[in-house]
């Protein structure tokens, strides 16, 4: 039989632009019952910035992720409602969309739409209920035409609430890095960047090549590009646990029940990190010179330690030079276009980032 | 743009072909394939068990996977193989895992004589990035190495105690894989599929006879030998032969 209508989603997308540059990665997996739309993002966008899902209007999603710090906040634990502070390190979210595997450190949310319902109900963020934050979102000028032209009628729930807010962390998008220009050709590296790319993907496993005998990094065994994380969850060596069950924070094992999974977090993406101290799930870490040297050391004992961290014995030069490649996953652009939409926005909203 | 036009009058014509000729779900029968893994023929437990090693020390596997490509089963009467799958990821990470997987096909019924496989990505596959398939397909799990040195075929992570204090504190890691390693794997076992009872294949692989076997021990107390990752392919190919020549496939 011919099928002649088969070629019709074909002939449709022959009408779409062919987009300018090839694919550095993956494209995103838009979830079928949430397609993104230029209204949903515009709608997403103003919620991210707007402190009104809070319980006393006065934090928004933006708070803490904080445009000019890639989305990330800059204190070791996040600061909610009224100040309270939190357990966690807040993530910045750059390319936060690619990840179609669960989010936080421990996996708890299994994607953008679920993660969004969290933080409204948490009380050291934003310290309210759902059905407070949907009355206030009701009672606005704005939002009922806003919902109306992103999802079809002025309904608020807060499931439009999580479908936008997803949306537009789905345009998160950063290519730009130095990273990124080297590969597509536009930038060379410094010695150091050079040498630093060559320990953190471990190039002196080479016998033939430039780095032959260098030490290995082992750093892209989890934090593996293009978005320099594998999704996956590890135990990187920050606490010593004679025992699995003495963790400070079970981290995974407490979403999964498991012993063997405490101390065990995703593995984060790096894009954008030198933008985002302190680091690790507790921010116990000021600056990514320390990161490095505890990686150098070969982290502390448990038996559910990664194998693949044990002492890499860098010299100082070396360590440096990790430092320096770490900086160049920086993508300026990417932190200034957001942080300038983010200031029209924020005054838009009448309230100010605290 | 300029490619689409000779392509938009050519697909009317493909779309009038014959499409399935391979599959026909109204006659194919479901069919299922075991992946196990072992560790010295018992059930493999990841971090949850402790297994001996013939250096005399004790270890704990933290990751076991490998690559599977062109999987076909093989029709008794030599026609054509049945191509169940381009490529598959088989992996066992964590502790909740069960040391069996299950996978189902549908395949024509009739008698087969065994079962077939590349170990690793076949090179066709190998040579493309990850960045040509979605996010979620088998090839952006994250075991791409680099441009060069292409996909990880297989990996074996494990901690080992060396000393008899209690501490599993040596890291071993194992990763395998280039064209050169693509190895094809055959199994005979005759099958019938359909008929009164489809049997359940079960394809085994064994961690500890993929380290040691053949009269050869893979020596994890060497410092040199802990750890062999990217270009350093020579130190792991006893693995990685080891691993190609255990496979085992039961019929139930
Ligand atoms: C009080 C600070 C704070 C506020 C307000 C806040 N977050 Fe977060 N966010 C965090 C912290 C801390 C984490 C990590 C928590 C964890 O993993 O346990 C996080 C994690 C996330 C993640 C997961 C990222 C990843 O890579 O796993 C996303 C997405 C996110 N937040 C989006 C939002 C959105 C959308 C809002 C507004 C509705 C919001 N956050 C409000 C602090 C905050
Ligand atoms: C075994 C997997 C693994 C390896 C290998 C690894 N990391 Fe990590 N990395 C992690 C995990 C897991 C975390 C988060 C741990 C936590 O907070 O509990 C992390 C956190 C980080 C952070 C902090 C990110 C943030 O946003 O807080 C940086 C920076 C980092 N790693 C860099 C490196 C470098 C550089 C190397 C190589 C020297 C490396 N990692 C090797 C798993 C790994």
């Amino acid at each position: 039989m011919c099928r002649w209508w088969t070629i019709l989603p074909l002939l449709c997308l022959a009408c779409v632009e062919e987009s300018a540059a090839p694919a550095d990665f993956a494209a995103i997996l838009y979830p079928a019952g949430n397609p993104s739309t230029a209204a949903g993002v515009e709608l997403g966008e103003r919620l991210f910035f707007d402190p009104i899902l809070s319980a006393d209007s006065t934090v928004s999603c933006a708070s803490c992720h904080r445009p000019e710090r890639a989305f990330a906040d800059g204190t070791a634990v996040s600061l909610g409602l009224g100040g309270l502070a939190g357990t966690r390190n807040t993530p910045g979210l750059t390319n936060v969309g690619y990840f179609h595997h669960p989010l936080f450190w421990d996996g708890r949310a299994d994607n953008l739409e679920a993660q969004a319902g969290h933080p409204v109900g948490t009380p050291h963020e934003m310290g309210g209920t759902w059905p407070e934050a949907v009355a206030r979102l009701a009672a606005s000028d704005t939002y009922g035409a806003l919902f109306a032209r992103a999802f079809g009628s002025p309904d608020i729930d807060s499931s439009r609430v999580g479908h936008a807010l997803a949306q537009y962390q789905r345009t998160l998008v950063s290519r730009n890095s130095k990273y990124d220009r080297v590969r597509r050709g536009e930038a060379t590296y410094t010695a150091l960047e050079a040498l630093g790319h060559a320990l953190f993907f471990d190039f002196g496993d080479d016998p033939e090549g430039a780095y032959a005998g260098l030490p290995t990094a082992e750093c892209a065994h989890c934090h593996t590009p293009p978005h320099f994380t594998n999704q996956r969850y590890e135990n990187n060596g920050l606490d010593e646990a004679m025992d699995l069950q003495t963790f400070p924070d079970p981290g995974r094992g407490a979403v999964t029940g498991i012993p063997y999974d405490n101390g065990k977090f995703r593995n984060p993406g790096l894009r954008n990190v030198a933008l985002t101290a302190p680091y690790m799930h507790d921010g116990r870490f000021a600056t990514l010179e320390e990161v490095v040297d505890h990686y150098n050391s070969g982290g502390r004992y448990a038996e559910n330690r990664s194998a693949n961290v044990h002492p890499l014995h860098l010299d100082a030069r070396q360590k440096a030079a990790l430092v320096a490649f770490l900086h160049t996953l920086t993508d300026t652009s990417f932190v200034v276009s957001f942080s300038t939409k983010s200031d029209r926005l924020i005054e838009g909203a009448g309230a100010r980032v605290q | 743009m300029k490619y689409l036009l000779p392509l938009l009058v050519l697909l009317p014509l493909l779309g009038c072909l014959d499409d399935d000729d391979q599959l026909d779900p109204l006659r194919d029968v479901q069919f299922t394939l075991n992946y196990r893994a072992t560790y010295g023929g018992d059930p493999l437990g990841i971090q949850r068990e402790t297994y001996g090693y013939p250096t005399g020390d004790s270890l704990k596997v933290l990751l076991f996977q490998y690559y599977v490509s062109d999987l076909e089963l093989l029709p008794a009467d030599g026609d054509d193989a049945v191509r169940l799958a381009e490529i598959d990821l088989i992996r066992w990470m964590s502790a909740a895992e069960d040391a069996t997987q299950q996978r189902t096909y549908l395949v024509p019924p009739g008698d087969y004589r065994g079962l077939r496989f590349g170990l690793g990505v076949k090179p066709s596959l190998n040579a493309r990035d990850p960045s040509e398939f979605a996010a979620n397909y088998v090839l952006n799990e994250a075991e791409f190495w680099g441009p060069s040195t292409r996909y990880v075929f297989a990996k074996i992570e494990a901690n080992a105690m060396l000393e008899d204090d209690g501490r599993f504190d040596t890291g071993l890691s194992y990763h395998m894989g280039s064209d050169a390693l693509y190895r094809t794997v055959s199994l005979e076992q005759p099958f019938t599929v359909g008929g009164n009872e489809t049997p359940t294949l079960t394809l085994t692989a064994d961690v500890l006879r993929a380290l040691s076997g053949n009269g050869q021990t893979f020596d994890i107390t060497s410092p040199d030998k802990q750890t062999v990752h990217g270009g350093n392919q020579e130190v792991a190919t006893g693995i990685w032969n080891r691993l190609a020549g255990q496979f085992t496939l039961s019929v139930e």
